[in-house]
């Protein structure tokens, strides 16, 4: 039962881990937006079978909550929002895409590095997800820093957060309930206050692109000396 | 048999008298049978050698004379012999024909001198069995390479290239001395035995700075990225037949000499040596491939080819070294003929594909690319030759070079054997290298020989091209016989090399069951592959088709016609693919690695910006290597030197004040010292 | 003697079959566009007229050119010889290994690239270089691919991979399998010139790559080409299903589990063809400096599967 039960979870974040690797590959909004959405599913149904494996009946009802606000609630307000702000790519990332996918795959390998102690040292049967759960954070990482539209570094910090409940899920097979919806509520919070400033600088900057800020320190930068992608492309 | 490398060596002399004395075709002849002749006999006493499997002294005469002048042959130098035999009888050959195009320009009496005095200390080299011989002889090596090189020695580039060339082996050859004299304790007349058993003394960090030098010293005259820029000046500029054994034996000197020193000499070392070594074997391999697929000079692609199959030995050697370092001793003897295979395989369609080139300039005069094209059905038998050696360096079965990357690709899965999943990752990453070089090499070479030999020729000179005389046609076959005899026959050469590989190892009889007989497995089965039965099954399958075709439908009715051009008549040499087009898809993909430099400029109508006169663009790579490495050392060497400089008073007493410093100081050193 | 003999009635088979399975992901497409399509069997219909037809060949071209065909018609009907279809192991002489397949066929690519350039035509040129680049670019991850499965079996013999995965019946759906069959599956793509990285049903000078590199053949030639690349996507195909999921393959001579094997093969097939001609419906063409994107994720993905197989070893 136990191989069934890690070769799940196992399943599972790399199901969760390939959906964030969709956040480097695709380009439009729409596609990261659904890259996120499917990530949230899978990471619930993830916690309903370690709820299930390990008769936690308390995980149903996270799973069930992360489903409502991560599948339904936020993915339909970042479309609204991705409406009101019209069609936009992220076409010229500071990393061209071959390359993010390559740096996205090394950083997985360097999660592997880094979760070996905790994975060898562990008896969980869901600890071959860990180092997968870790991947998702770096890459989370990797597309807030690397990706210039806003509204894609707020999904960036989405998928962030995916993978940090993941790893609690499958580190500690979920933390007490009431640990969760702070968590939860404190999420909420902060893609609201994220909402909220995205309005505004788009209101104020007529573009969400965030190298717009770069006027604010008064030093123009020309487009000629931008990073420009590299090759690849 | 003792004596048979007395007498190679004897006639190496001889080779290099006649050469002196005789003129014209006797000149030529004498210098091309003597050098045959002499790496014939070396190659006999290197299978025999091989055959036994114990080592064998050699040319007692020679130690009789003086008794620090040891040669010896064992199993893992016996492998080097042969492959100086391989490839120097044809080029031996192949320079009887070439060499005439040089009469009256350049001294055929030097380029007779240098190519005996190579081959001759290249047997010295892989015979030496004390520091100071082996030295020697590498020096002798560098030089007359040098010499080689300098043939052509009032064109500009030649010049240059020799200067890179001469510069880097010096450093490399410091390094080696360094690595010496850390090794041996300071006394550099020991023998190689003695060094062994000092090794075993010597603390881990000796060894692992010992196997560092090593690595940059061989790695200098191999031609690892970064130390590799001296080889693509320099080989291309050789005489053809010359090129050939640079790039086929004299690179593979170096792999041996860094094979002697960090899998028998320096003893077992730990695992981040192989790691090092696999590092900067995938990084050469793939560097080297992708600067060849950038070349429009033919001899200058396969120079650059040279440096990616000098990194897939290396990832073989590297890769050795962490097995052993795991105490997985039969992956390590994989590894190891996996090497010495691929040094032979590499060798012998290198010097083919040279002796091609060399063929092409030949006949056309010229050595770029773009003036080349539907040379196929100009040169019949040097296109046959030089497809040979493409689909052999492009590692496709059933050829050599296949049968050697299969082997390397097997060593690396049997990574996953090793007990740290770092180990094993670190073998799928270099697996995964291998194979994008493999790829990549795949394309180079069906831009090499699709634009030089097919479509339709590009300029006059290939217009009127010519077939090579016979003897040149001779030395490529014999090449070509030598590839095909390579990717057919593992079975049979492989238990060979497993006993230089154990040799290598040092311990005894633990030959590994390579399997005999017509399929070559790998040891402990991790799979087997019969490249006889493939070559069969493709020759069968290839006769049925066309047999079969002919019986159900007839006879062929063929028709000429002219290229279809979308209804444009006149099908010209200029709307082909170049090989700057070729290879544009890629230049696009890496151009991360590139970095290329492009400058358009568009003269327009002066009245209006739609009528254009002329459009030029010009194209170049930035030589990362050279802005980001090169550069900054170059400098810094100027500016020491400035400083330097100034003790260039121009004084005699002040230089007479340096000597005698210098004197006094030596002695107090000497004093202090002991 | 009837391991060999059974071995030859794969090639048979593969020979056979293949037309249709172009046929039959033509013909789904084509139901999925809302439109009627040719029957399954018309790629037969068009091998035998190609057959008949007398062969024009450019003037330019050498014998090169004329090889060609049957260099790549060999190299994969001795990829159909050594892979196992319907049943492992395939016998031991044969050497049936995963290396030995992939530079097989890219033997047959390396020559139909050459060919390319045959003719001076500027079409061909394009389509060789095109080919060559992703074909390139593609041999990293097949080879991260084999590492992964040869991980978990100790082996790159087909037949081991086969035998260890009907052992281990739960491997099918550990995450390294599927991560590895999703990397292939691209790969596959690639390497076969389906949607989306070159369009087979399209003679647009700059969308197509193997089209272009073929466009000077004729006659006869022209059919021994079409029927080796709808070989080469039978037994990719067949490669993927009995790797990855290889229920229903026969282990011993016995007829009715041969009948099953050939059954279940022929089944998975299908599914995959049905897969392909779905995707293709679904999809665009990639633009060509896309292409590098995608196999850098089938790279990426080959990478995680066998960083994943480590550590479930």
């Amino acid at each position: 039962m136990d191989s069934l039960f890690s070769q799940l979870t196992a399943l599972g974040s790399s199901l969760a881990l390939v959906c964030s690797f969709m956040l480097l590959w695709r380009r439009s909004l729409d596609s990261f937006a659904s890259a996120f959405t499917i990530q949230s599913i899978v990471v619930s149904a993830v916690t309903a079978v370690v709820g299930y494996f390990g008769n936690d009946s308390d995980l149903y009802y996270v799973a069930g909550l992360f489903l409502l606000l991560k599948a339904v609630l936020i993915p339909y307000v970042l479309r609204r929002t991705r409406r009101r702000i019209g069609a936009l790519r992220e076409d010229t990332p500071y990393v061209n895409t071959a390359t993010s996918l390559l740096i996205g795959g090394l950083l997985v390998l360097l999660s592997y590095v880094v979760t070996r102690p905790l994975v060898v040292l562990s008896d969980l049967p869901t600890r071959s997800g860990i180092p997968l759960a870790m991947g998702i954070v770096f890459i989370g990482l990797f597309v807030i820093i690397s990706r210039k539209k806003a509204l894609t570094q707020i999904i960036g910090f989405l998928v962030l957060e995916n993978g940090i409940a993941l790893l609690a899920i499958l580190g500690t097979y979920g933390i007490p309930l009431i640990v969760e919806l702070g968590v939860f509520l404190d999420v909420l919070m902060g893609f609201w206050v994220m909402q909220v400033f995205l309005y505004q600088i788009d209101q104020t900057f007529d573009s969400i692109d965030v190298e717009q800020l770069n006027m604010l320190t008064e030093v123009t930068i020309r487009p000629a000396d931008r990073v420009s992608g590299g090759g690849g492309a | 048999m003792q004596d048979l490398l007395f007498a190679t060596l004897a006639i190496y002399v001889l080779g290099m008298i006649s050469a002196i004395v005789l003129r014209r075709a006797a000149g030529r002849a004498a210098v091309a049978v003597f050098a045959a002749l002499g790496s014939s006999m070396g190659a006999a006493a290197g299978v025999s050698v091989l055959v036994s499997g114990r080592e064998v002294p050699l040319a007692p005469a020679l130690s009789a004379l003086h008794p620090q002048v040891q040669l010896q042959a064992d199993p893992l130098g016996a492998v080097f012999l042969v492959l100086i035999g391989l490839v120097a009888v044809p080029a031996a050959l192949y320079g009887f024909g070439y060499s005439k195009s040089y009469e009256g320009r350049y001294s055929l009496a030097a380029l007779g001198v240098v190519l005996n005095a190579l081959l001759l200390f290249l047997t010295l080299t892989v015979t030496a069995t004390s520091p100071i011989l082996f030295l020697f002889a590498w020096e002798g090596m560098t030089l007359a390479g040098f010499a080689a090189v300098l043939t052509e020695h009032d064109r500009q580039p030649t010049i240059r290239a020799a200067t890179w060339y001469v510069a880097i082996s010096h450093v490399g050859f410091l390094a080696l001395v360094v690595m010496f004299l850390v090794l041996s304790g300071g006394d550099l007349s020991a023998s190689f035995a003695d060094i062994r058993t000092n090794a075993e003394s010597l603390s881990p960090v000796a060894l692992g700075a010992a196997f560092l030098l090593a690595l940059a010293g061989f790695g200098a005259k191999a031609g690892i990225v970064p130390l590799h820029v001296w080889l693509p000046m320099a080989h291309p500029v050789a005489p053809s037949h010359i090129s050939a054994l640079l790039s086929g034996v004299v690179v593979k000197v170096a792999i041996y000499g860094f094979m002697r020193i960090s899998l028998d000499l320096a003893g077992a070392g730990p695992a981040w040596w192989g790691g090092v070594a696999l590092g900067i074997g995938a990084v050469s391999a793939i560097g080297g491939v992708l600067y060849a697929l950038m070349q429009q000079d033919l001899k200058r692609l396969l120079a650059f080819s040279t440096v990616e199959n000098v990194g897939i030995m290396l990832i073989a050697a590297g890769a050795a070294i962490v097995f052993r370092s795991y105490g997985l001793d039969e992956l390590a003897i994989l590894s190891i003929v996996a090497c010495l295979y691929h040094a032979l395989a590499h060798g012998v369609f290198k010097a083919l594909l040279f002796l091609g080139a060399g063929s092409v300039l030949h006949a056309t005069g010229s050595r770029d690319m773009e003036m080349f094209g539907g040379l196929s059905k100009r040169m019949p038998w040097t296109s046959a030759f030089f497809l040979l050696g493409a689909v052999a360096a492009a590692a496709l079965p059933p050829l050599s070079g296949f049968a050697s990357e299969w082997m390397v690709f097997q060593a690396l899965l049997g990574g996953a054997r090793i007990a740290d999943p770092e180990g094993g990752a670190v073998m799928s990453v270099a697996a995964g290298a291998l194979a994008l070089a493999g790829g990549l090499a795949a394309a180079c070479f069906v831009r090499a020989f699709g634009i030089t030999f097919l479509g339709l020729p590009r300029s006059e000179e290939s217009e009127v091209a010519h077939e090579s005389p016979r003897s040149m046609r001779a030395g490529m076959g014999l090449l070509a016989l030598g590839c095909i005899a390579l990717g057919l026959l593992p079975s049979v050469i492989v238990p060979l090399l497993a006993r230089a590989a154990t040799g290598v190892e040092g311990r005894g009889a633990a030959v590994p069951s390579m399997q005999l007989g017509l399929a070559l497995a790998t040891p402990s089965g991790l799979s087997s592959f019969s490249p006889f039965a493939l070559a069969t099954m493709l020759l069968v399958a290839a006769a049925a088709i066309g047999l079969s075709i002919r019986m159900l439908q007839g006879p062929f009715r063929t028709r000429l016609s002219v290229t279809w051009g979308c209804g444009r008549f006149g099908q010209t040499s200029r709307m082909q693919y170049t090989a700057t087009a070729f290879a544009e898809p890629l230049r696009r993909v890496f151009a991360s690695v590139y970095r290329p430099l492009e400058d358009v400029s568009v003269d327009y109508h002066p009245d209006s910006k739609y009528f254009v006169y002329r459009i030029t663009y010009a194209s170049d790579l930035r030589q990362s290597f050279a802005a980001y490495f090169y550069h900054p050392l170059l400098l810094a060497v100027r500016i020491v030197a400035m400083r330097v400089r100034r003790l260039q008073s121009g004084s005699v007493h002040a230089y007479l004040l340096y000597v005698s410093l210098t004197v006094l100081l030596v002695l107090l050193v000497a004093r202090v010292w002991h | 003697m009837t391991d060999y003999l059974l071995q030859l009635i794969n090639v048979a088979l593969v020979l056979a079959v293949s037309p249709a399975l172009v046929g039959l992901i033509r013909w789904l497409k084509a139901r999925m566009q809302n439109r009627r399509g040719a029957p399954i069997w018309q790629p037969y219909f068009e091998l035998r007229k190609l057959f008949g037809k007398e062969v024009v060949v450019s003037d330019t071209a050498s014998w090169v050119f004329r090889a060609t065909p049957y260099i790549v018609f060999a190299s994969t009907l001795a990829v159909a010889l050594l892979v196992p279809l319907v049943r492992i192991p395939v016998p031991v002489a044969l050497g049936s290994d995963l290396i030995v397949v992939v530079y097989l066929l890219l033997l047959g690519t390396f020559f139909l690239a050459l060919a390319g350039l045959d003719t001076g035509s500027p079409f061909g040129g394009m389509g060789s270089s095109r080919e060559m680049t992703v074909a390139a670019l593609a041999e990293p991850t097949i080879a991260l691919a084999i590492f992964s499965l040869a991980v978990g079996a100790g082996s790159t013999d087909l037949g081991r991979i086969v035998a260890e995965t009907l052992n281990a019946p739960t491997t099918v759906a550990a995450p390294g399998h599927l991560l590895g069959f999703a990397a292939l599956f691209i790969v596959m793509l690639a390497e076969t010139g389906r949607l989306p990285v070159d369009n087979p049903s399209t003679h647009l000078e700059l969308t197509m790559i193997h089209e272009a590199m073929i466009l000077e053949y004729s006659g006869r030639y022209l059919a021994l080409i079409e029927w080796a690349s709808g070989m080469k996507l039978f037994i990719f195909l067949s490669l993927l299903a009995n790797l990855y999921v290889p229920w229903g393959i026969a282990t011993s001579n016995d007829p009715a589990g041969l009948a099953v094997g050939l059954l279940a093969l022929l089944g998975k097939v299908v599914v995959l063809g049905c897969a392909i001609a779905a995707l293709e419906t679904r999809l665009a063409k990639l633009r060509l400096f896309r292409v590098p994107e995608l196999l850098s994720v089938s790279f990426v993905l080959a990478l995680l599967a066998v960083t994943s197989s480590f550590v479930v070893r």
